[in-house]
């Protein structure tokens, strides 16, 4: 096969997919590049008010106490899922009977719509005749039922469905990095005299360095842009409590409430982007040059 | 391996075409396949509706047009979720229905976006006649043309639990704000075995507030209704102050249902149904949900809202205004208007009435046609404290506003209190100051109506 036959057919298999991107990736970044500059509500003509947008984002205390709420959201789903989901791998990564099983288990709610998923645990949770309170209830550990969904509690509530959610994807993550540290090294540490802990320190966490790495930036990216369950389940309520900044963006694009405004806020929604976009962009890299060390160990 | 390149290559290509073929040509004259009984050639219209709760009907009523006029064939398709997102997508692709159900919050932006087709060309002066009373700007008028027309409307009632007013000894539903904070706190005192609170309302979704302070508020007072006063042109949710300190009031004394800063509306209906709710706001659709959806044993009866002091000023909104309206992009313009014409005489609207999927505002149809055959659907017949109000900037404004909504600002306050008359002042700032913005950008062209009265709206729906 000569060069040019073989450009061709790389192009071939590569156009479908770079045509699709372009379209639905890249275009629609450089139409809200542009339209954050602009006021326009989807109709009419756009006009041009320079950083208007943005001025109004910087005094817009609802979009920042969303992004409060997300960095709470993020943060908790995070600390919790990180270590269960590393602890279930090593668990489940052993000579275990029925593991396979488990694994099934843990990973099925990651093949759960999040939508669905939210439904079911608006059904467990709320504060009426939910199975969460009717247990508590039971065992005698509240005398009053709790409202989950309600100002207190909603966004605990919310973080705790994204670790259900999350946990069993994570830990097939931790599992593959497992399965890939040679097993000699395990056996050399033995005849060392090392025990279960020094081994798991000394060498099953350096050796999973660069898959934690991976691990971490896609938990960080992953949740903070999460909100379709939070949609589903309280909207951003109640008044704004679980509110976090995907969710409040989506919403100026795609008013979802009745009650409210159906007018499309295309111009501000760009600007919101673009600042949900940079905030997530320089966390993510803050995180990898703190992280660096992590891929340095092996 | 060149052989499997080329052949992955081929299916990649297939896949990438079949996403492109997932669409289909609308507005289209097709033959009819060799061998059907049907004509050569078939005018196709599409139509799309939001409401699921009526197709059994609609889809009646189509195949009926059909075999009236055997060169037309309609496909119906009911598009309940994202419906506006869905209706945008169709026009942005050349794939509009021919035929739409519109929601009158979506009229004007609609008609903007160059979605509608006005109707002036095509309604003959008799139907216009018919529908004189109810032609209202910015709900199915833009500038003087007509963009749709109303059917039924949204009749708005106190629901109650008789059985738990009766535990509770309360002889009749409340006429007061005052009497239905304590009606409340009676229940909830009553009701403690069975776990049964005196209200409840769906307050996860924005229109939670509205579904209680709308009917209460506009049967009360006389200047507007959706925080705007038409007398003065501006914004007031002073308007609001009495029912907002009634429903803190109900929270504090703990006869609000717990949950309902989370409710939707379906669990909400479940539980009263189950009796464990004394009273909600709601409008004419509940009958029809209790025979169908949550059937129930409780027994349950519905009233006009109970109002501040007791007297009526006003006249209980009656949201209404829009049904069908014509694709500007049809190309089968003449078509779709007889079938929308056909849609909106007095025989399939009696008949729609009749099934019991509303309650009709059009004043020839509620003038013959009977109450449904269903149970309670008596309550929320019109009266004479019913009306249909004019359309206020409220979306338009809301477009434009900073900072928080007054949904939740008012949410807020009820389930956790705080200074109410301030909250009122910053809203009416902030809405005000946001209307000015709408106006200037051509989003609106409301303007005060210094003679409106809500009092002149009664009787509007009934004769005496």
């Amino acid at each position: 096969m000569n060069g040019t036959k073989r450009q061709i057919n790389a192009w071939t298999f590569v156009a479908p997919s770079l045509i699709l991107t372009l379209i639905f990736g890249v275009y629609p970044v450089f139409w809200a590049l542009k339209y954050m500059f602009y006021d326009y509500q989807g109709f009419g003509t756009p006009l041009f008010v320079g950083l208007d947008n943005f001025e109004r984002l910087l005094r817009d205390k609802d979009f920042w106490k969303s992004v409060v709420n997300t960095f709470i959201y993020a943060g908790g789903k995070l600390v919790i899922t990180i270590p269960l989901s590393f602890v279930l791998a090593v668990v489940l990564n052993r000579a275990l009977k029925g593991r396979q099983l488990l694994r099934a288990i843990y990973f099925m709610p990651t093949v759960i719509s999040a939508s669905v998923m939210a439904i079911v645990f608006y059904v467990i949770f709320n504060s009426y005749n939910g199975m969460v309170n009717q247990l508590l209830m039971g065992a005698g550990i509240v005398s009053a039922p709790i409202d989950w969904l309600g100002a207190k509690h909603a966004l605990v509530t919310a973080i705790i469905i994204a670790i259900w959610g999350a946990v069993g994807n994570y830990m097939l993550l931790f599992i593959a990095g497992l399965q890939n540290i040679p097993e000699d090294l395990y056996e050399a540490a033995s005849l060392d005299g090392a025990g279960p802990l020094r081994k798991m320190w000394s060498i099953t966490v350096p050796m999973l360095g660069p898959v934690l790495q991976m691990i971490i930036m896609l938990a960080i990216t992953v949740s903070l842009k999460g909100y379709e369950s939070i949609m589903v389940l309280t909207e951003g309520g109640p008044y704004g409590k679980t509110e976090v900044m995907y969710l409040y963006l989506y919403k100026l694009f795609f008013p979802v409430s009745s009650g409210g405004s159906s007018i499309q806020q295309f111009g501000y929604g760009s600007a919101v982007g673009f600042t949900t976009a940079v905030i997530v962009g320089l966390i993510t890299l803050i995180y990898f040059y703190v992280s660096k060390k992590l891929n340095d160990i092996y | 391996m060149k052989k499997n390149q080329w052949m992955l290559a081929g299916a990649s290509l297939l896949l990438a075409g079949s996403l492109a073929a997932c669409s289909s040509n609308n507005n289209a004259t097709t033959e009819a396949e060799g061998g059907s009984d049907k004509p050569a050639e078939q005018t196709k219209l599409v139509y799309w509706s939001i409401d699921r709760h009526d197709s059994d009907f609609i889809e009646q009523k189509i195949s009926e047009y059909e075999g009236l006029n055997p060169g037309v064939d309609i496909e119906f398709k009911v598009m309940a979720d994202n419906y506006a997102q869905s209706v945008d997508i169709a026009f942005s692709s050349k794939q509009a229905p021919d035929i739409l159900r519109v929601d009158t919050g979506n009229v004007p932006t609609w008609v903007k976006k160059g979605y509608l087709e006005s109707f002036d060309e095509y309604i003959t002066p008799e139907m216009k006649s018919r529908f004189e009373n109810v032609l209202i700007n910015e709900k199915n008028t833009i500038d003087g043309k007509i963009y749709t027309l109303p059917n039924i409307g949204q009749f708005w009632r106190l629901i109650y639990n008789v059985d738990l007013f009766e535990k509770a000894g309360i002889a009749a539903p409340p006429t007061t704000l005052a009497e239905m904070v304590e009606d409340a706190k009676k229940i909830t005192a009553a009701g403690k075995d069975i776990g049964a609170y005196g209200l409840a309302g769906n307050f996860k979704s924005g229109s939670g507030f509205e579904r209680i302070a709308h009917p209460i508020t506009t049967l009360s007072k006389t200047v507007g209704t959706e925080g705007f006063n038409f007398q003065t042109g501006q914004f007031d949710f002073g308007m609001y102050k009495e029912t907002l300190e009634a429903l803190r009031q109900i929270v504090e004394d703990g006869s609000m249902m717990p949950g309902s800063e989370s409710l939707d509306i379906d669990p909400l209906r479940a539980q009263f149904a189950q009796g464990k709710i004394g009273m909600y706001f709601n409008h004419s659709v509940e009958p029809s949900v209790y025979k169908t959806q949550f059937p129930t044993d409780i027994r349950w009866a519905a009233a006009l809202p109970p109002t501040v002091d007791g007297k009526q000023n006003g006249a209980s909104q009656v949201i209404s205004g829009s049904y069908l309206a014509m694709s500007k992009d049809s190309g089968q313009k003449e078509a779709a208007w007889k079938f929308i014409e056909w849609m909106y005489s007095d025989e399939v609207q009696t008949a729609y009435q009749e099934g019991g999927y509303g309650v009709s505002v059009i004043p020839s149809v509620a003038a013959a046609a009977k109450a449904p055959d269903i149970p309670g659907i008596e309550y929320f017949l019109p009266t004479k404290f019913d009306g249909i109000y004019p359309a206020t900037p409220f979306g338009a404004t809301e477009g434009r506003l900073e900072g928080t909504k007054k949904m939740d600002v008012f949410n807020r306050y009820i389930f956790t209190g705080g200074d109410l008359d301030k909250e009122i002042q910053d809203l009416n700032t902030r809405y005000n100051a946001a209307l000015e913005k709408a106006k200037a950008a051509g989003d609106t062209t409301i303007e005060a109506q210094p003679d409106f009265s809500a009092a002149n709206l009664q009787g509007s729906l009934v004769s005496e």
